[in-house]
């Protein structure tokens, strides 16, 4: 084994970070490849989406706005694969909490703004638990693994809001499939004026640094991590493991839910069938570049978020499509996984510049 | 409401023979795919990624018949893509002893990413390409002829190329001594490795022919049924079969047959699509099934002993 410090120039950075930091590196490099062959410079293309989204005040809210649902669904997977848990529901979770949030904030009335926003986004909550709650009762009593049954379940749930925002719900004259505007008093607050960054962004914010207390300061945390280290130990040691792994996956589906919860409160206004941009998949390498950490998680979603507010600048002056920020996404996770290949590039690159010798030899 | 009143005469003779022409051709991608994951369950790698080297398949199958305005090559480069992104779950989880379940996932990820972005860049359509040379409208009239088989003459290439592909790799796995020694790989890869077995290459040869057969699925549905590569055309297929798989006891006849099993309720769901059924409660018909199936009906089966675990020559 090597050694737990990631040592690439001699000085040191937590190993973790150090692989999220090269993992990132190497896919925009892959990326680089795919532009090259579409006959741009990648050097330019990269200058726009990363200078140009930054030196702009609208353009940086509109990163933080892109940021704002990949935080939710990066937490949902990261908190559920610290106990090993591989929650792939998060789609399915995040589309029933915005249906759920869109039929209490269009359909219940005459409450405050801070209540009813406060009801909606329970209610979403509340619709991504239940689901992943079946996901856990079925890995916990039938023994299931979680891996299939959530991505059924995105397909199920995803045909069954489908058919609520085309059938019953879909108001009449509407020629699209979406659900009822939601009332005032449940959308979410602007906190900049015209653009989409709102209070989202603060509650996105308050519950990574309340899963990070949950993680490092409560019992349950500190059980979610002895059962994610080894499940076997922990039950012997007496910690209920099929209850920390339903409560686990419950959280994990709330976030999610809540995920649904704000795009429909904050961003549509209504559910509409194309709510979520594959922001349940995208969570996966959001948690994987924060490496599974609940308050990295908001620096990697925002990563992702200049990057997805670039690609729109570079989508309208290139023929380079938004899509390529999906692509850079998979080579993350692909990366990130493999920090052996990782370290066998290092040492392939130290050993054509032979990057020691040439220090110790300035010194 | 006009639906409504023909749902007594709903279910004719005629309607029992499209039932069973839709299973067979529902039944084609999902055995291929099946069968690809045999091969990689049985030499002791998971079978996550089958749903990214299908999209794989079903897409630069269309791009290399589009490029190359023949047919057969658009299959060659299917199987091919197939491989290419298959060998990137081998290389991580078997070379560089990635989690199976995470470097599945980032197959997927990467196929289903890569896709709608090359159908943007060639084409410059959302999501959609155009029609290109397929297998489609494949005509055998000497099959007509057969007596009571005269229905194989509505099936396409892919359909023999399963039951040919089923026969050969039940051959191999029970009756050479290659096919015993990958599962014997997939069993315990130590015991293989000590009577003196390529355990990884083994390994990377089951992933290899899982993309090969996955690529092929995936051609079997855009240049078999559409003849046209539509973003999320394969629906999940990739993950239902690996209940299939697993609901076939991992063997290449029980994938078949399970493949058959599903398809049924794949066409149950096409053919109702004229009734007063609301269509999306249809289209989560085969999910429905699937769940139910994975979280009841596959209590006795185990995978391969190996699976999932990482192991050095």
């Amino acid at each position: 084994m090597r050694s737990s410090r990631f040592v690439p120039y001699g000085f040191a950075i937590p190993a973790k970070y150090g692989y999220s930091a090269s993992a990132l590196l190497l896919s925009l490099v892959c990326v680089a490849i795919i532009i090259l062959f579409t006959g741009y410079s990648p050097l330019e293309i990269y200058q726009l989406i990363f200078i140009h989204t930054l030196n702009n005040k609208s353009r940086i809210f509109l990163a933080l706005s892109q940021a704002t649902p990949l935080i939710f669904t990066g937490m949902a997977f990261a908190i559920a694969y610290r106990v090993k848990i591989i929650n792939l529901g998060g789609e399915g979770q995040l589309h029933i909490g915005g249906m759920a949030a869109a039929v209490i904030g269009a359909y219940v009335t005459g409450l405050g703004h801070v209540s009813h926003v406060f009801l909606s986004l329970a209610a979403g909550a509340l619709a991504g638990a239940f689901v992943a709650f079946l996901i856990g009762i079925i890995k916990n009593k039938l023994g299931t693994s979680e891996v299939i049954t959530s991505i059924l379940f995105n397909s199920i749930i995803v045909y069954f809001t489908s058919f609520l925002c085309n059938g019953p719900l879909k108001p009449a004259g509407s020629a699209t499939a979406q659900t009822k505007a939601v009332q005032a008093t449940a959308r979410l607050t602007k906190l900049v004026a015209k653009s989409q960054f709102t209070t989202a962004f603060i509650i996105a914010i308050g519950i990574a640094v309340l899963l990070y207390f949950l993680l490092n300061r409560t019992t349950l945390g500190y059980e979610m991590k002895a059962v994610g280290h080894n499940a076997v130990a922990s039950q012997v040691q007496g910690i209920n493991v099929s209850r920390v792994y339903l409560f686990t996956i419950m959280i994990s589906g709330a976030i999610a839910g809540l995920c649904g919860a704000i795009l429909v409160l904050g961003v549509n206004g209504r559910y509409v069938e194309d709510l979520s941009l594959n922001y349940g998949f995208a969570g996966l390498s959001v948690a994987a570049l924060a490496s599974y950490e609940p308050l990295a998680t908001i620096v990697s979603a925002i990563v992702f978020g200049i990057l997805k507010a670039g690609s729109f600048a570079v989508d309208r002056t290139t023929s380079i499509p938004v899509e390529l920020v999906s692509v850079v996404q998979a080579f993350v996770v692909v990366f990130i996984a493999a920090p052996r290949m990782i370290d066998r590039l290092f040492d392939l690159v130290r050993s054509i510049f032979d990057l020691k010798k040439w220090r110790t030899k300035r010194i | 409401m006009e639906n409504k009143k023909n749902m007594t005469t709903f279910f004719t003779q005629d309607v029992f023979y499209a039932i069973f022409l839709a299973t067979l051709r529902m039944a084609v991608p999902l055995a291929l795919v099946t069968l690809g994951a045999t091969f990689s369950v049985l030499c002791g790698v998971s079978e996550l990624g089958c749903e990214g080297m299908m999209i794989a398949g079903a897409f630069f199958g269309v791009l290399a018949s589009y490029l190359s305005g023949s047919r057969w090559l658009g299959v060659f480069f299917a199987m091919l893509a197939g491989i290419v992104f298959a060998m990137v779950h081998g290389l991580m989880h078997v070379v560089y002893k990635v989690n199976h379940t995470i470097s599945g996932m980032a197959v997927n990820l990467l196929a289903s990413a890569f896709a709608p972005l090359l159908v943007k860049l060639v084409w410059n359509t959302n999501s959609i390409t155009p029609t290109v040379d397929s297998f489609k409208t494949y005509e055998h009239t000497a099959l007509k002829r057969i007596p009571g088989l005269s229905f194989l003459s509505e099936m396409n290439i892919f359909f023999f190329a399963v039951l040919a592909l089923v026969c050969i790799s039940w051959f191999y796995f029970f009756k050479t001594k290659r096919g015993f020694r990958m599962r014997s790989v997939g069993e315990n890869p130590q015991a293989a490795n000590t009577l003196g077995i390529n355990v990884i290459g083994y390994k990377l040869a089951g992933v290899a022919i899982c993309g090969a057969l996955s690529g092929l699925g995936g051609a079997s549905l855009s240049l078999g049924q559409l003849s046209q590569y539509v973003d999320g055309m394969t629906a999940g297929r990739g993950y239902i079969a690996m209940v299939i798989n697993a609901f076939g006891h991992y063997r290449p006849l029980g994938s078949l047959l399970g493949a058959l099993f599903f398809g049924f309720f794949d066409a149950l769901q096409l053919v109702l699509q004229s009734s007063a059924i609301p269509s999306q409660f249809l289209m989560m018909l085969p999910y429905v099934v699937t769940l139910l199936i994975v979280s009841f009906g596959l209590k006795r089966i185990k995978q391969p002993a190996g699976v999932g675990k990482h192991h050095d020559n």
